[in-house]
């Protein structure tokens, strides 16, 4: 239960009796401008909370307000960092091996069964993992630990849409995220360059000395670690060579079948790996001097993160990105210049850079506040979250994050999950507005007929004959559709309004719209959206109205801001 | 019956003027259109200069050219697919040397009617078998050694088009955005169905969605871009809702995916609704095995469909306006493989039609004797030189800019 699970930053952050707003000045600033005051109060613990912690209640936020600021930042760190990782899904094996594999002595009809039977399981199991990694940011009790696996997620993409068929992979690399989010990005950095899924999704699985391919290297620098013009042409071919000779095979003991795959020119890796762990062939491996970043050796993986993890840019687009992510009005660059610097002087390490960020006048400042757009994810956990809703998450529910252009594990390109105002488009803010529908209601949205069905096979030219043909098709669209409606999952979400309001709900309608307003609302309230829930309010009986409020704050332009 | 133009439903299409009073002014234009202004001028797309329109077709799965396009002249050709070469007294003859999938009937007549241009051959170097990669090659139109993380129009809305109103620039039709309009600011759409922009609500619930979506400043950037998007798409909802049932297509078309797809898309046309690229998507050209029946009624769907596509938008007078592309990630292995199926290959054919179009073949046949180490034709078109075409000559851009280089292009546009 969702509900019973929520009381996170509460119970871990007593609230302190001296109850005091601090003035903190910003540690570092250039001194020819006079440091901007940060004032930390309860709507700026709330605004920390919205952006750390996929929200947090009024309550929620005044006790975290009670703390000097750092204090209350390093207990956010703190909670994130010691929480123990969630059980595992059920499905997840502690031994893989791949069920895939096609061999030469299958027939054609065999090797269909084993494809069909393996890719009907993979596609269950990734159902599951999105509804259970969903649960797990609803009912965390350091949803920061969360957030953070979400960004590296959208950090080191891997994509479902080309890596398919092995969802225990995703399950792993989701894990490594989930561990190391907040520890040490050298020691990080190398547990990616060697996960699983990701040497098959950027084809570093396989790539050996006399064909390096060069599209992890690649992305290594531009995306993962240096940023565009800080790395040439010649660096992302010698890194490529440094990586080479890396496969994934069965685990240490386990029986090879010694069977030929079949057919011998389809060289796919899902159907010729044995398992997924990665292991280094030397044979393959180019272990002749390479140059790097202006250092020559004979470097492998471990040398060449080395070299990339202690360029000064490497700090400064990682804090780019934690930027971009969290948001800070950092016009100047300088925050930005303050958690590379302590990310450089402090071993590599994430969470400093975090503890700069979160204490930054640039992340209070005004114009901040309650000014970016929440992803996709961020608004559906934040919804259940903030409506205290009860039930746990199904696939369903998570297929709704994927409508409105954010399927966990299936980013569209490899750079990663976009930020801001790229998240709303003509379709996506129409479904993004009726998520209360879901929620609230606990029905899931009634989307749309295709527009078309498939042809399947040519059809007769006579007229007559077509027509003919085509009522039968009809027909059969028919039946399946009804069959469909009749298996339908939905959504195990309840909203109980009395969790969110202890001491008795608002029967008055503008007491009950002001108290919405501030428990869901996190910008400025504009008149409109306060008018429209009020009326509304004072249409219906009073049963009604939370239900209703709820539903259309949901509906607000307001609601969707961080 | 028939899915070609109907005259008796064209005929009482002319009564949509008695309503033009009650009805927005777009749909009465077009109701005097249809009452027999066949040909006239519409306003450029706000923001733009012209009122031309891309829509772009994708065959998802990788097509399989050597039987769409048949070189039915080459013995080579035979003899590498000795079951499933289509049989030359049947293929629908463009030349001497190339000719349709006999389904293609539709293509055929409009090729010989001057309405359609074939451009074989087209790819690119050192190309991906992989349908993940040669997709993405397409539609970010990169290199193929390097990932782009923007698709080719979607560099074009960013490069040409930052002070174009519209949450609407581009639209795909389907379940998944499509890479070809990513930018660095989203203006596209993706719908599987139009009806997805409303928002089911009725009573209270509707009166409040009403009052909450007026737009008030409050000088917060992103909110007050929210609050636009969300009335603008209110209003687009509604308007697509009035295409959809007001605007009737000039032909009748079947129920399958593409030709409803196009249906739509030629009624938000004819309304004019301020799109400039459309996406459409045909799949299931992944042919492994048993292609014949299976192609066959794929080509059937993207023959009956482009035809009566181009129809439509002819009797309704906005043809001129309109360009077509196909395009699919590669064509498929030259010999047939045991399962009387293609395997993954490289160059392809694409079509183009509109009201503009240069028709005719633009190229060659393939050299199916001199083949790659695979076994596939090499390509003798550059992809990216016919979108550098599209780009110059229909879109008014500059290809280079949205293209990163230069691409020697044919014109396959008439002035």
């Amino acid at each position: 239960m969702w509900g019973s699970l929520f009381p996170a930053t509460g119970r871990l952050l007593r609230p302190f009796a001296f109850a005091l707003s601090l003035l903190l000045t910003a540690g570092v600033a250039r001194a020819a401008e006079p440091a901007k005051a940060l004032v930390w109060d309860a709507d700026a613990a709330r605004h920390l909370l919205s952006r750390a912690a996929f929200g947090g209640s009024p309550e929620e936020a005044e006790r975290l307000a009670a703390l000097p600021l750092e204090k209350a930042v390093d207990r956010l760190l703190d909670e994130a960092a010691a929480i123990p990782p969630p059980a595992r899904p059920e499905w997840v094996r502690d031994v893989w091996i791949n069920g895939g594999r096609r061999w030469s002595d299958m027939s054609r009809e065999e090797y269909l069964i084993v494809l069909r039977r393996n890719s009907t399981r993979n596609a269950a199991e990734l159902n599951d993992l999105r509804a259970w990694w969903l649960q797990q940011m609803i009912a965390s009790k350091a949803p920061l630990r969360e957030n953070m696996t979400l960004f590296w997620h959208g950090h080191f993409t891997s994509a479902t849409g080309k890596v398919f068929s092995f969802t225990q992979g995703f399950y792993q690399q989701n894990a490594t995220y989930r561990r190391d989010a907040l520890g040490n990005f050298r020691e990080f950095l190398e547990a990616v360059a060697l996960d699983p899924v990701m040497l098959a999704y950027l084809d570093m699985e396989r790539s050996n000395k006399a064909h390096p391919n060069e599209n992890f290297a690649r992305e290594l620098m531009e995306l993962f670690t240096l940023g565009v013009g800080n790395y040439t042409e010649k660096d992302i071919q010698e890194v490529a060579r440094a990586l080479t000779g890396w496969i994934l095979d069965a685990p240490a003991g386990a029986v090879k079948v010694h069977r030929p795959t079949a057919p011998e020119n389809m060289q796919f890796a899902s159907i010729t790996r044995d398992g997924m762990v990665p292991t280094f062939v030397a044979g393959q491996h180019d272990d002749g001097e390479k140059t790097v970043l202006g250092k020559t050796g004979r470097f492998g993986v471990k040398e060449v993160l080395d070299l990339i993890v202690s360029q000064p840019a490497c700090g400064r687009h990682l804090a780019g990105r934690l930027i971009d992510y969290f948001g800070a009005d950092d016009s100047g660059g300088t925050l930005r210049d303050r958690m590379a610097e302590a990310f450089r002087t402090q071993n590599y390490e994430i969470r400093p850079m975090l503890k700069v960020l979160f204490t930054a006048p640039e992340f209070y400042a005004p114009k901040a506040r309650g000014a970016k757009v929440k992803g996709p994810v961020r608004l559906l956990v934040g919804a259940c979250r903030d409506l205290r809703l009860e039930g746990s998450a199904t696939p369903s529910l998570a297929q709704l994050t994927a409508q409105l252009g954010q399927e966990l594990f299936n980013p569209l390109t490899v750079k990663g999950w976009p930020s801001g105002i790229a998240w709303i488009s003509a379709s996506t803010l129409p479904l993004r507005y009726r998520l209360g529908e879901a929620l609230v209601d606990g029905k899931a949205p009634e989307l749309p007929e295709p527009l078309g069905r498939l042809r399947l096979m040519a059809v007769s030219r006579e007229p007559d004959k077509a027509q003919t043909t085509i009522k039968r098709l009809q027909a059969i669209d028919r039946e399946r559709k009804q069959e469909q409606t009749q298996t339908q999952a939905g959504f195990s979400v309840h909203f109980n309004p009395s969790l969110l309001f202890a001491e008795g709900t608002p029967e008055n309608p503008e007491e009950l719209a002001d108290a919405l307003l501030k428990r869901l609302v996190v910008t400025k309230v504009r008149p409109a959206t306060r008018d429209a829930v009020v009326a509304a309010c004072r249409s219906v009986s009073p049963t009604e109205r939370p239900a209703l409020a709820a539903r259309l704050i949901l509906a607000s332009p307001e609601y969707e801001m961080e | 019956m028939t899915w070609n133009l109907d005259r008796r439903q064209f005929i009482r299409l002319a009564g949509l003027t008695a309503l033009t009073s009650t009805i927005p002014s777009f749909l009465g234009k077009t109701g005097r259109i249809l009452a027999g202004e066949p040909h006239r001028d519409t306003a450029p797309l706000p923001g733009l200069k012209d009122n031309r329109v891309l829509v772009i077709v994708q065959l998802a799965g990788g097509n399989d050219g050597l039987n769409t396009l048949v070189p039915y002249a080459d013995d080579s050709y035979y003899k590498m697919r000795p079951r499933i070469g289509i049989d030359a007294k049947k293929v629908l003859k463009l030349d001497d040397h190339l000719g349709l999938h006999p389904e293609m009937v539709e293509l055929h007549q409009l090729f010989q009617e001057g309405g359609l241009a074939v451009v074989p051959n087209v790819g690119y170097p050192n190309p991906s078998r992989s349908h993940f990669r040669a997709m993405d090659i397409w539609e970010t139109a990169s290199p193929a050694d390097q990932m782009w993380k923007t698709g080719w129009v979607g560099r074009y809305f960013d490069a040409e088009c930052q002070g174009v109103p519209g949450a609407m620039l581009g639209l795909r039709l389907g379940e998944q955005a499509a890479l070809t309009m990513a930018g660095e600011r989203t203006r596209a759409a993706t719908l599987a169905n139009p009806s997805l922009l409303e928002v089911p609500a009725t009573g209270a619930l509707a009166r409040g969605l009403e009052k909450i979506n007026e737009v008030e400043p409050t000088g917060i950037d992103a909110l007050d871009f929210i609050q636009r998007t969300g009335n603008e798409t209110h209003g687009l909802a509604r308007r697509l809702k009035a295409v959809v049932r007001d605007i009737k297509p000039a032909v009748d078309y079947p129920p399958f995916a593409l030709c409803q797809s196009l249906r739509l898309v030629a009624q938000m046309i004819v309304a004019e609704v301020p799109t400039r690229v459309y996406y459409v998507t045909l799949g299931g050209f992944d042919t492994h095995a048993a292609q014949l029946n299976r192609q066959a009624g794929l080509l059937q769907e993207l023959s009956q469909a482009l035809r009566l596509f181009r129809k439509d938008l002819e009797v309704q007078g906005h043809l001129d306006r309109v360009l077509l592309l196909t395009f699919s990630e590669f064509g498929r292995r030259a010999a047939e493989n045991k399962q009387l199926g293609t395997d993954h290959g490289t160059a392809n054919v694409i079509f183009l039609l509109g009201g503009k179009v240069k028709p005719g073949l633009h190229g060659t046949p393939p050299d199916l004797i001199r083949l790659d180490a695979e076994g596939d034709p090499f390509h003798k078109v550059d992809f990216r030189s016919v979108y550098a075409g599209v780009l110059r000559d229909w879109l008014n851009a500059d290809p280079d800019r949205v293209l990163g280089g230069r691409f020697e292009s044919p014109s396959l546009v008439r002035a």
